[in-house]
């Protein structure tokens, strides 16, 4: 299956490991895609954990995105750059791993992450655990064949309503099928937690530039995301109802509420903290 | 976690903390997570909000506690025999867990209590007697 280990996989090559507790690692981005948004950049930190921690428990269970306590947004990694990945496993268990994790390019510090938690599921329901164990032998070893991620389209967010700078709702239409839903998973596809997060920030960032207390000369940037809580599998073809409310300026800092839901139900919740950055 | 063990002063030396991050975890108000509180039914919480109060927990006391354990403590002693069969909770197990779940109002133990409606039963002071459970394991 070309797009498997392909089309959202962020790992190449594992460079330092200590099993169970930390590792370090490299992605190389490539220089022919458009954009690698920095949610991507996350999303490589998330997945050298899940290695460590898929490995930790003989590939019996693979955590999957739940909570995300903090990302810091720092710079932004540009194709062509490689990112050198790093993870601290606090815990990990058959029920959850709990991480720390950076990426930096250049080493100057791209995106880092902060109590991060990832219940374990069983691996055989998304994924071959015999291909799981040889690609984790692979990128430990020789490293993966670099350049083959083709970048991802983002899905269609339609603004339906809400309050010029002040509120804003959408609905965002997961595709019925892209390149990722075969890496993300083979036996179960779902549409990647960091996919709706950088939509999420898109949307965010477009009620935020309606706001009309940020300084002349600037526009708004993410500098944070906190409270990043996923509460349900998004599968493909899914429409998800999309909120977001932005709160006064407050040491320079507006922090926006972020929901989505989902047949009704809160299927994820998220705060960014914007700031003014110079244009 | 039986009253014997941990004293109402204890519970009032934790409760502050634990009740601000349910709050915190749950997104409500700080008011609305009152001792006996039921997560469950009066604050809305699912899964992944008791894995997030537990995460939100350890690090604001500095503590570990096991995660995916809370109901298989709640047994105690007995056996998974003696405490439920068939996804129900025996008379003998029922004993246990209202011994084991002091703190809830007893009204709102069901006859009979399935297994997996004991999460309902979680109170915000259930989750404070976690914490000064694990806060002397770690000083153990």
């Amino acid at each position: 299956m070309a797009d498997h280990f392909a089309a959202f996989s962020f790992v190449d090559r594992i460079t330092e490991y200590e099993p169970g507790r930390r590792a370090r690692g490299r992605y190389f981005i490539p220089a022919d895609i458009a954009a690698f948004p920095s949610c991507l950049v996350a999303e490589a930190v998330g997945q050298l954990a899940a290695w460590v921690s898929m490995a930790h428990i003989g590939f019996r269970g693979r955590p999957v995105a739940a909570l995300a306590n903090e990302t810091r947004f720092c710079s932004d990694a540009r194709p062509g750059d490689t990112l050198d990945l790093a993870v601290d496993i606090e815990s990990c268990d058959e029920h959850a791993v709990a991480y720390a994790g950076q990426a930096l390019v250049n080493g100057n510090e791209v995106v880092e992450l902060v109590d991060c938690l990832g219940p374990m599921l069983p691996v055989e329901e998304f994924d071959s655990p015999v291909e799981m164990e040889k690609r984790f032998e692979l990128i430990r070893g020789e490293g993966a064949q670099r350049g083959r991620f083709k970048g991802v389209d983002a899905p269609g967010v339609v603004r339906t309503g809400g309050e010029p700078g002040v509120s804003a709702s959408a609905t965002l239409s997961v595709p019925e099928s892209a390149p990722f839903f075969r890496d993300h998973f083979p036996r179960r596809p779902v549409f990647p937690a960091t996919l709706l997060l950088d939509s999420q920030i898109r949307f965010a960032l477009d009620l935020a530039n309606e706001a009309g207390f940020w300084p002349a000369g600037t526009r708004p940037a993410p500098a944070r995301m906190t409270h990043v809580k996923m509460r349900s599998f998004i599968p493909p073809g899914a429409v998800l109802l999309l909120g977001a409310e932005i709160g006064p300026l407050q040491d320079s800092v507006a922090t926006i509420k972020l929901s989505a839901r989902m047949d009704d139900k809160t299927a994820a919740t998220a705060r960014l903290e914007v700031v003014a950055r110079k244009v | 976690m039986t009253q014997a063990q941990i004293s109402r002063e204890d519970i009032a030396a934790v409760l502050p903390t634990v009740s601000a991050t349910i709050a915190d975890a749950l997104g409500c108000d700080v008011e609305e997570v009152t001792p006996d509180a039921s997560l469950i039914d009066d604050l809305d919480a699912e899964s992944i909000d008791f894995l997030d109060m537990v995460f939100r927990l350890e690090r604001a006391f500095k503590v570990k506690i096991p995660r995916g354990k809370i109901v298989e403590n709640a047994r105690g002693t007995l056996t998974e025999a003696e405490f439920e069969q068939n996804g129900i909770v025996t008379d003998v197990g029922l004993k246990q867990l209202k011994d084991y779940l002091s703190e809830v109002p007893a009204d709102r133990f069901k006859t009979p209590t399935k297994v997996k409606d004991i999460p309902r039963l979680f109170t915000t002071t259930t989750f404070a007697k976690l914490v000064i459970a694990a806060q002397r394991e770690t000083k153990a």
